[in-house]
């Protein structure tokens, strides 16, 4: 699926997660899968620890990373649908 | 009821009942942190729990064990005991000691592994792996070879102002029969259930010892010969180690309903990133537990120093 700008993105709730060098692992409870996140990964993961818009996204990270808004919302749109098929990410 | 004294995880325990698995604490007075308290024998009632034979609420932890006894663990501190009528003791304190000790662990925020530690010059060695591959057998032959033990079948890691640390658990090991055969039936011996218990006397360190690294066991059922010649050490990396941890846990189911899952996932986080994993792979062969000694005694020497000379953390 296509996110769009005003989706309301966020973490879902049964993760468990923990810092291990430069890295987040998550583990999902129900699933018993283990995930690693490092680099923007973990960027997005910490601001989606309270809920956000899409673009709301795009521009936090166009501020932190040397990236234009297009490139970055094309990236993120392919990303946060991973996240999703996964079950990590809540979209309202 | 007389008062029975112990010393195991770091934790004073009085008992109602005597546990000659557990190191006896030698001062009686001072309160204690955790108290095992044996009520009068009563038939099961286990069509109330959740999971047919346990239930974890956050601070209270319920186990009926059928033909055995019924526990009752709260807050990390007491343990009720209502055995079944005629229940031979020894039966009931394999899972208190066991089963019920380890809902206790979770409850007090420790991080339980099911397998055995050594107290080494590099520090703490902890042995993990799937059951049969060896756990406690090589913990005997490090035994027969002058190390002392921390523990045998749970060990309990915790974060202290020192770090991490192995905290010790039992005075005793329980063996299957060829390792007890290799061990040279030593005194005091007794057959109990389906192992053999064996008194560790000096053999046993009371102290707690900072966690140096945690080995998973493993067999090879390869049949190229290359692969007989020495057993592997391979470095455990990236977010596999906190798999490797949590799939190594205590009974682990015990720890869902508990509601401190998310502390024990922020532990695991630590603990990799603090000690060593490595997988200890060797061929099934049980001659090879005798070498097995030799080839970790150097591949730590290879690795690690000796911590007495460095300031921990």
């Amino acid at each position: 699926m296509r996110f769009g700008a005003e989706d309301k993105l966020s973490r879902v709730q049964n993760l468990l997660s923990t810092e291990l060098d430069q890295e987040t692992v998550l583990m999902s409870i129900d699933a018993g899968a283990y995930y690693g996140l490092e680099g923007p990964a973990r960027t997005i993961w910490n601001i989606l620890e309270t809920p956000v818009t899409f673009s709301t996204l795009v521009q936090r990270l166009v501020a932190e990373y040397n990236v234009g808004p297009e490139k970055c919302a094309a990236d993120l749109q392919d990303f946060l649908g991973k996240m999703e098929r996964e079950g990590l990410l809540r979209v309202e | 009821m007389s008062l029975n004294a112990y010393w195991a995880y770091g934790l004073r325990i009085h008992s109602g009942l005597v546990c000659p698995e557990l190191p006896v604490h030698t001062e009686e007075a001072g309160d204690p942190d955790v108290t095992f308290c044996l009520l009068p024998p009563s038939p099961l009632e286990s069509d109330t729990l959740e999971n047919g034979y346990y239930d974890v609420q956050p601070g209270i932890f319920r186990l009926a064990v059928p033909g055995v006894a019924q526990f009752r663990v709260e807050g990390g501190c007491r343990i009720l005991i209502v055995p079944l009528p005629d229940v031979p003791l020894e039966k009931v304190r394999l899972f208190l000691l066991g089963s019920a000790m380890g809902a206790l662990l979770y409850q007090r925020g420790l991080f339980p592994l099911h397998g055995s530690a050594v107290e080494t010059p590099w520090g703490a060695m902890i042995f993990v792996g799937a059951q049969g591959e060896g756990k406690s057998t090589l913990a005997a032959e490090f035994h027969r070879k002058g190390y002392r033990l921390l523990s045998d079948d749970v060990c309990a890691v915790a974060l202290t102002a020192q770090g991490l640390t192995i905290l010790p658990a039992l005075a005793q090991i329980r063996l299957c029969a060829d390792a007890f055969e290799r061990l040279g039936a030593p005194r005091g011996a007794h057959f109990h259930v389906d192992k053999f218990m064996v008194p560790l006397g000096d053999g046993y360190c009371p102290d707690p010892v900072p966690l140096r690294a945690i080995h998973v066991l493993r067999h090879s059922d390869s049949e190229n010969s290359a692969d007989w010649a020495a057993p592997a050490f391979d470095p455990i990396l990236g977010f596999e180690r906190v798999q490797c941890l949590l799939e190594n846990l205590y009974r682990p189911h015990y720890l869902k309903g508990q509601g401190t899952q998310g502390d024990l996932m922020r532990l695991a986080g630590l603990i990799a990133q603090k000690a060593t994993l490595a997988a200890v792979t060797r061929r099934r062969d049980p001659d090879v537990v005798d070498k097995l000694v030799g080839f970790l005694e150097s591949a730590w020497a290879e690795r690690f120093a000796i911590p007495c000379l460095e300031k921990r953390n």
